[in-house]
Order: C-alpha cells, then structure tokens, then sequence
C-alpha cells in the first residue's frame, strides 16, 4: 500500500469515526426529566389509570361514557357497557370528545371584542371584568324596562342546566329562551304530537323487528341515536331467531341504505306518497290490522298512481306493502327522506299511519311511545323558530342576545339573511368555548367549560322504552380559565341581583344539580329502591353514570286527529327544472354531523364511510349523468342554486340518482379553528330560507341545483383507489345455511 | 471504482465503531442531578428500604419519585444546616417539585411494569445495581430487549418471550 493511500484510509476512517460518534450523540434523547408531585393527590396512583362514568354531549343521543384519567389528565373515552342507550358503544364523534377538551382552538379566557363584528379579533379579559359588563348589560336592560328584550338562543340543552337557563331569563322578566340546531327531528316530534300525544320521538324497537322500512333514516350513522340503533340493528340481523329484513327508501344511498337487503330509490319529494300508497295496497288487500280511520283517507293514493309520480313500480310498491303487512313484527321509521321536506311533518305523520295500518304501534318490535320522562327531558316549543327570532332582531325586539352551543351563522342558509339581523342586535354574548361562526359575532365571549370539564345530567331523547336519568362529571380539573356553564348562570343572576338573584340561590352549579336530583329522588319512587338515603343514591348514581329503571312497554294507537296535517302532495323543490335539472340532498356526514366535529382533527382524518373522502367536501354524482355532463372524478363543479353557488370536486357515485346530487354537511366554516377554516364548502348557504311551518325545523331538501365545470382548485383526497372488487374476491361470502353445514363440520 | 468500495467500506466501519464509542463510554449513565442525593446514604447508611420512598412500585408501572412533601416529612428536622437540604427546602417553600433527571428511559413502545416484577420478587438491585452503594446514581442495564428476554428465559416466566407481552 502506498503511503498515500495509507493516509486517504486514515482520513476517511477518522472522518467516519467522528461522524459516527456525533450521530450516536445526537440521536439520543435529550436528557429526560422525572417531575414528582410536590403534595400528592390521595386518589392518583401514577401509572394506573382511573375511569369515571360520565355522558357523551356532543350530539343529543346522550350515550353512557366511562373516561380513562391518569394523572388528571383525560385520555381515553370508551361506552359505558352498562348504560342502556349505547351499551357500551361509541361513535366517532364521542371517541373525538378528548379533541375537544385539548384542543388548541379553544377559547382559553373570556374575550371582549376588538375589531369589528363578524372579524373574530378580541382581547382577553378577566371573569371579573366579563361578568361585570354582561351583568352591567343586563341591569341596564332592566332598568329601561326592556327585560323582554332579552334573547337566550342554546342548543337544544336537557336536563337541569335546561331549567336554570330557562329560570334565569323568566326571572329576569324575558319569555325568550329559544333552542336552535339542526337535526333536532322536531317534524317527528310533532308527528307524534298529534299522533301519540307526546312532544317527542318515539322508540323504534329495530332490534325485535323481522321487517324495516327506513324512509331515509341514517341510523348506523348519524340518525336521532345512532349507537342505540346500530346496536339493535346488530340483533335484529345476527342475534337469536330470524334474520330481519332492512328496506331502505332514499335517493342517495347512505351507510344504512349500503347494509340494507334493498334499496328503494324513490323520486325526492315524493317518498310520503310512497308510504301512503304501500299503506293503502295494504288496506285494498284486506291486510290492514287497523285501518278504520284511514280508509277514506288513503283511497286517495292508489299505488298505481303513485308508481309514476314516486318513480317506483306498482309491483314494487305491492310487493313491499305485502310483506311489510305479513312479516310479524315489522316497523316502518320516519327518516330525512320524508322528514326533511317543508312539508316534513306531514311525511312523519304518512309513516306513522303506515305503522297504524300495518299494526305497528305499541307492540314489541314497533314503535314504542315514549312515556317515560323523569320530570327533566327536553321540551320542544314548537313556536320558537330561528325565523321568529330572526323577524325579532329586525323589529328591534332583541336588544341583548346570549348565544350557547347553536351555531346558526353556519346552519341557516344565507337566504335567512341572519348576519344581517345580528347586526341590528346591540349587544351579543356568547358562552361558547369555540370560536364558531355565531360566536365571532359576540361582543363578549364567556367560555363554559366542555363536557368533560363541567356537571350536568342528561334524560335521553328517544328513551329506550325505560326510564334513564344520566349524571355527566367533571372528570378532569379544566385545562383553561373557563367557567362551567351553569356556573356562568348562577354568579351572572348574582351580579344582575334583584330578583334574579333571589330565585336563583344555589352557591354553585353543583350543588344546584345535586337539589335538582334530590327532588327527582324524592319524586320517583322507584330510584329510591335499594339505596340507603339520598347519598347513598347519588354515589352510586355518579358510579354507575346514572339511574336506569327496568324497561315499560307502552302501547298506544294513533289518534284520528293525526291526519290534520297530512299534505298528501310532493315535497317543493325551488328551481325550475329545465335551469336547474337536480335534486339538491344535503346530508349529515358520519363525523362532522352538523359542522360540530370539523374542527377535531381526528374527524377530519377519518374516511367518510362510503366514499372515504378526507378534510374537504365532495359532491356525489351518478356516473351517468356526469358522463352527459363531461365530468370525471375529481372535477371541480360549480353547484348552483338560484340562491348562491358553492364548488366541490365530483365524487362518482353510482349509489344516487341520476337526477340527484349530493353534498355532506359540515366543512366550509369561516371560524371555527384551524382545523375548520377555509377547507371545503357549506350547502347550507346555498338552501333556499325553509322549515316545516308547523315543527319550525330546517328543511334542508328544498332545492335544485345546476351543475357547471368550476376553476380547478381543491384536490379531493380519498383513500380508495377504486370502488370496484375487480374479482379479487376482497370480501368472502358463504350462505347462511353453508355456514351452518360448515361449523357443524367442524365442531 | 475498487479503491471507491474499499473507501466506503473503511469509513463504513469507523462510522459504525466511532457510534459504540458514543454509546458505550460517552453516555451519560450518572447524570449530574438537581441536588446531590445520596442513595448510599439513604439506602445504604441509613438502611432505609426502596418502598419508603418509591411508595408505587408494588401497585402501579412506575415506582414513582419521591413527592417533595416526603422528603420534608423527615427533612424538616434532620441535617437541615446541610446546603443541599437546603436547596430541597427552597423547592419546597416555592411549591416547585424538584426537575430530576430520567436515568432510566424505556422507549414509548415497551410497557414496562414496575407492579409485576415486583410483585414476582424481583430484587430491585437485579436491574438498578446496588443502589445502596452509590452517591450518584448510576445506569448499571442496557434495558435492551437482549438484556429482558435473557433474564425471562432464565426465570422461565411465562409467555416472558412473547412480543405482546412487552409491546402492547
């Protein structure tokens, strides 16, 4: 070896040496730091983790969770296998609840605003300073004798902090407390108002029925109580006895629709008609159990006049009517593909007679009336509107509006023109911990704590054919400088003073719901049985996340006066057809429901079921009609309707119909954190300013659309390669009875 | 191109030996803490056993550092002219716990149980040495996965071998 080279070899042999060693440094963690308790906790053990019962609040449903805390810090949120709604399970939505506890985006302090309405620009203040100035408001408000100028707009809360919002505006001499939300299923309430006598919806028995006709009912997704009803579904297919039978009635196939036996794509518009001529084929075949006081009523809906008008064959319609009557028991639900019309009440009320007829009420595997309120369940006021406020900001009715937990700025249609009417409102307050569209219209924003921070209880709207009553803990100490909202009640009536504060005494939100529950103790005989005083009941209570008592069947029929509010014609679209050729479907996305989830990242992750679009929105085309239009998947397109335009790319979908589009609900948020902002589109905004005259609830299905090629732009992100199996044979399917054959071989 | 490979080959190794330098005998296996405490003292001197002070090895997967309120418990009275005491009592009337650095770090993938070995009469000596003899504590187990499984074939534990138990 040459003396040069012997160097060359040394000097790289030196420089990887080195190398080596730097890496080796740096690749190591940093040195980590072990950080004891100063004074420990009694009841922590680090390392072992400690679950407290709870409820899940971000949808109505109300499902038992138990939270995994270790350290005082939440990390997990899992079923409460012994609550009666969810049975230990869990959707999306409610695993993502720790999202929102941690989320970055949250509004850490109480806000007062900067720049001008609407811009979100605020500066932070204290408690002191935030109550002071609402509570100044307030008093003012008194004193000029304008206390009715109060507006209180929530969510549809239950429960006790239900009734001290509540308390706290009539005390303070204001009859205005309005709740507000999209998907409350008021049309079904309302059906079954006049139907069954009670404001609500009622228990759909999917689990002991053998024949399910869902008109448009989401329910393994996001419809009414989707964990409860996948469940049931679950039992009825694969449990004990005989394989039922799910019929889906829908233009666009959803995540039910996709597991169901058959699907059923009517005309949108026109599937009460549907039922009304299944329910009248019944009656004409002499199959109907009940039908003494509708005869009259549906020999007007001949399915032979139907099968044009619903685009569905007479056969079919016979076929269905027949075996829904014969299969014992069977059930037909009022979905969004009756309900959400201008005219939905009228559909859920065609369902219930389609029950009525088919002898569905009251029965095991039916529809079961809810009967069963504790004293503390959500109450509908069917005459509070988002129109009748609307209508009252722009008389100059509202002169200080406290928004919590709706977010109507996103869920009514520009066509409302509600920015406007804020606008002529002096004074906004939000108690939101989310800055979301409605909230950055606030003056002063006093941030309530999230679910897993703050007290409270739920009652379960639908029950479960039983009576529950549901505790919701704190089971962390709050992350932020936030308040619990009851809280926020209590020391605000104490700053206004005055009467106000002398009817609402409680020291705290606690101890407030903890009288509350006293008094439906001492009401309800049966929570009394086996405890030993109310104590006793309360600890187990916030043990076991709540009271639930044995399950009532109730039976009822449906009244004659049901048929009052029975339209009988097909839904209006706005839109002419020849300029606008499609039916516009807005639905509820799995994860972003009304647009509540799409601020938590996890959500925004998480493959929409059918099409497994991520972060943005899609429109969902039938393959035929985007051929006719030139459109390829992933096109960017304008969607319009006469009442505004918004783009998405096209999502080729052979499960719609060709004269249907569809758009989920949920992204397209101008607020709502940095997960929400600016990503995707809302069609809301481009829905014409409906809602059902009677119930007050939206009615999304109300527009057709045109369809144009838009500015290329967003990239539609899916996990798919491609929705076909190309015979690789992905699923393996055997036949029931082969199954059978099979596991007898080998046993 | 043959005296290319051989150049990548010989800076190849060095590279790797000069790493196993780094790792072997320039880790920091005795970092400087906070305060000098003396486990020689504490266990050795004083015969104080490890659960007087690590209160949650028997019952949780840490063993747990001693809470500040623990070392007042005895230091409000004893040595307290000492300057390192003092520093521990300067903590303590801040309300700061004290910053002491992780000698023993398991990546995030191994579920380590302190409860288990514990409970299965593992001295704790067999993997953090003979505690009761050093001033400074001192890394004595690579805590590679070698290391476990040689020790869960010798005591024959049961599925000791299995990759879910210690990856879960």
């Amino acid at each position: 070896m040459k003396r040069r080279d012997f160097l060359k070899f040394i000097g790289i042999g030196g420089v990887g040496a080195g190398a080596g060693f730097v890496l080796g440094k740096v690749s190591k963690p940093p040195g980590a730091k072990l950080i004891p308790y100063l004074i420990p906790p009694e009841d922590i053990v680090p390392g072992v983790a400690t679950w407290y019962a709870s409820v899940c609040t971000l949808c109505g449903a109300g499902c038992g969770t138990l939270v995994r805390v270790m350290e005082g810090r939440a990390k997990k949120v899992e079923g409460n296998p012994g609550h009666p709604v969810n049975r230990g399970g869990l959707c999306a939505l409610g695993q993502s609840s720790v999202q929102a506890l941690y989320n970055p985006d949250r509004i850490t302090k109480p806000l007062k605003r900067k720049g001008p309405r609407g811009s979100g620009e605020y500066a932070e203040i204290t408690w002191d300073e935030a109550l002071k100035t609402l509570a100044g408001n307030l008093t003012e408000l008194k004193s000029k004798n304008e206390s009715e100028k109060l507006h209180l707009l929530a969510s549809p809360l239950g429960g006790t902090i239900d009734r001290l919002a509540g308390e706290f505006v009539s005390a303070f001499g204001s009859s205005n407390y309005s709740h507000y939300g999209l998907f409350q299923r008021k049309n079904l309430a309302f059906a079954n108002l006049s139907a069954m006598g009670t404001a609500s919806v009622p228990h759909y028995d999917i689990e002991n029925t053998k024949y399910l006709l869902s008109f448009g009912a989401d329910f393994a997704s996001t419809w009414v109580s989707p964990v409860n009803y996948s469940n049931g579904y679950g039992k009825m297919r694969q449990g004990a006895g005989e394989r039922g039978k799910l019929v889906q009635v829908e233009p666009r196939l959803s995540l039910t629709g996709a597991s169901a036996d058959e699907w059923v794509p009517a005309k949108p518009g026109t599937e009460a008609l549907l039922a009304l001529a299944i329910a009248n084929t019944i009656v004409e075949k002499g199959l109907a159990r009940d039908a003494s006081a509708w005869r009259g009523v549906l020999s007007r809906y001949k399915a032979k006049d139907a099968a044009s008008v619903c685009d569905v064959s007479v056969e079919r319609i016979e076929a269905m009517a027949v075996e829904f009557a014969r299969t014992r028991p069977s059930l037909a639900i009022a979905g969004d593909s009756v309900s959400s019309y201008e005219n939905g009440v009228s559909g859920a009320i065609a369902v219930n007679i389609l029950n009525q007829v088919a002898g569905n009420i009251g029965i095991i595997g039916g529809v079961m009336p809810n009967g069963d309120d504790l004293g503390n369940g959500k109450k509908i006021d069917f005459g509070r509107k988002i129109s009748t406020l609307i209508s009252a900001a722009n008389a100059g009715k509202i002169k200080t509006l406290i928004v919590y937990g709706a977010n109507p700025v996103f869920t009514t249609p520009k066509a409302a023109r509600l920015e406007e009417a804020l606008s002529k409102v002096p004074f906004i307050a939000s108690f939101s911990s989310f800055m979301d569209e409605t909230t950055a219209h606030a003056d002063i924003i006093l941030p309530a704590h999230t679910s897993l921070e703050d007290w409270g209880d739920d009652f379960p709207d639908p029950g479960v054919a039983a009576p529950v009553a549901s505790l919701i803990q704190p089971v962390v100490g709050p992350v932020f400088d936030t308040k619990s909202l009851g809280d926020i009640f209590i020391e605000l009536a104490k700053a206004v003073g005055g009467n106000v504060a002398g009817k609402i005494n409680a020291p705290n939100f606690a101890e407030y719901l903890k009288a509350s529950w006293k008094g439906l103790y001492s009401r309800n005989r049966e929570m009394a049985a086996g405890t030993l005083g109310f104590e006793d009941f309360w600890n187990k209570a916030l043990q076991r996340g709540g009271w639930w008592g044995p399950s009532r069947k109730r039976t009822a029929t449906v009244s004659a006066r049901a048929g009052e509010h029975l339209a009988g014609t097909p839904a209006r679209f706005e839109g002419e057809e020849a300029q606008y050729p499609f039916y516009l479907i807005p639905y509820a996305q799995t994860a972003y429901m009304d647009g509540r989830g799409a601020n938590l990242p996890w959500l925004q992750e998480l493959p929409d079921p059918m099409t497994s679009v991520v972060w943005g929105t899609w429109v969902e085309i039938n393959p035929k009609t985007a051929a006719s239009l030139g459109l390829k998947e992933g096109d960017m397109v304008n969607i319009e309707s006469p009442f505004g335009k918004i783009s998405a790319p096209v999502y080729l979908y052979p499960g719609i119909r060709p004269d249907t589009v569809a758009v989920p609900i949920g992204q397209g948020h101008s607020h709502y954190g940095r997960y929400a902002k600016g990503r995707g589109a809302n069609p809301i905004e481009i829905l014409p300013f409906k809602e059902d005259p009677l119930s007050g609830e939206a009615a999304l299905n109300s527009t057709r659309v045109r369809i144009t090629r838009g500015a290329t732009g967003e990239r539609m992100v899916k996990m798919e390669g491609s929705t076909k199996e190309l015979g690789r044979g992905i699923v393996q399917t055997v036949s029931p009875s082969e199954f059978k054959r099979m596991k007898k071989e080998v046993v | 191109m043959k005296k290319l490979i051989l150049y990548a080959v010989v800076g190849g190794i060095a590279f790797v030996i000069g790493y196993f330098v780094n790792d072997q005998f320039f880790s920091d296996r005795a970092p400087v803490q906070p305060i000098n405490f003396s486990h020689k003292i504490h266990a050795g001197d004083n015969q104080i056993p490890c659960q007087y002070c690590h209160i949650y090895a028997e019952r949780s997967r840490v063993s747990g550092v001693p809470n500040v309120k623990r070392c007042m418990g005895c230091h409000q009275i004893i040595k307290t002219d000492s300057p390192e005491i003092q520093k521990v009592a300067s903590y303590w009337d801040k309300k700061e716990p004290i910053p002491w650095v992780k000698v023993y770090n398991l990546p995030d993938h191994v579920y380590f149980p302190h409860k288990r070995h514990v409970r299965a009469g593992v001295d704790c000596k067999n993997c953090h040495g003979d505690v009761a003899s050093m001033a400074r504590i001192e890394k004595v187990s690579s805590l590679q996965m070698g290391w476990c499984l040689s020790c869960h074939t010798k005591r024959e534990v049961k599925n000791g071998r299995d990759c879910w138990t210690c990856h879960k």
